[in-house]
């Protein structure tokens, strides 16, 4: 049964850690110095390593095919904005509300927040009623 | 050595990779993002995030991030659910480019085809600081 406007999705909370994040980096192939070399991620804006984003999505993709499942593989849509890094240490939750349902689509607002509720990544996902 | 993607032009298309979902690899993947949702489903889907993952990955043999690159924007539209030893290719295209305030802004038109057509489409944008070389 597709959830109801005003349903607040089971959120994922995972604990993101160096050795996650290499995991990914290997996984995806993205071996970018900024994830996965702290002396070089140090000298940027960022001042140390930060997780990808496409990790962070697949935290809030995790969350989708839990509550929709065939539906958000076949069908659904994400439109998201990168605020914030996630760094190693940091507690992420993938959270979502529905707040619409409209021309036969669920839409859901998404986020990725830290411990500290800051807001990572934010936006929209869509999934076929 | 491919071209710095900050060098490539509006409109530039980057040349297909093709590639397998692997059993092998798909496990390492759902491992990698904790993906526990995924396997209820059926036991040879793959998580949509995992096509993307590859169009990325795609994205980045073909083009060379330069230092300093940040991705702050995705799209994404799963097309239809994929399963375990497909075949795919997977394609990208210079949506826009654009200058502001010594950083460049670029949207990649990413498309990941299997047997039928398209699996997944979408859109990411990267911002980076312009430095020599840059168009």
């Amino acid at each position: 049964m597709t959830p109801g406007v005003g349903t607040e999705l089971a959120p994922v909370v995972v604990a993101v850690t160096q050795e996650k994040i290499d995991r990914y980096a290997a996984a995806g192939g993205d071996g970018n110095p900024l994830h996965t070399d702290p002396e070089f991620a140090a000298r940027t804006q960022f001042g140390g390593t930060i997780a990808h984003g496409m990790l962070l999505l697949a935290y809030l993709s995790r969350m989708l095919t839990a509550a929709f499942g065939g539906a958000w593989l076949s069908g659904g849509r994400l439109k998201v904005r990168f605020r914030a890094p996630a760094r190693p240490g940091d507690t992420v939750s993938a959270v979502g509300q529905v707040v619409r349902a409209e021309g036969g689509r669920t839409v859901c607002a998404v986020e990725c927040r830290n411990q500290a509720g800051e807001t990572l990544v934010s936006g929209e996902a869509e999934v076929p009623a | 050595m491919p071209p710095r993607l900050d060098t490539l032009a509006k409109g530039h298309e980057l040349p297909p990779s093709a590639f397998e979902l692997t059993p092998e690899w798909v496990s390492e993947y759902v491992a990698a993002v904790e993906d526990e949702a995924i396997g209820p489903l059926g036991a040879d889907l793959v998580p949509p995030m995992a096509v993307a993952a590859l169009a990325v990955r795609a994205l980045l043999e073909r083009a060379a991030l330069p230092a300093g690159a940040v991705h702050i924007g995705q799209e994404i539209e799963f097309r239809r659910a994929v399963r375990a030893g497909e075949k795919l290719t997977a394609s990208a295209r210079i949506l826009s480019r654009g200058e502001r305030q010594g950083w460049l802004l670029m949207g990649i038109e990413l498309r990941v085809d299997g047997e039928g057509g398209p699996v997944m489409e979408g859109r990411a944008t990267l911002t980076m600081p312009v430095t020599e070389g840059s168009p």
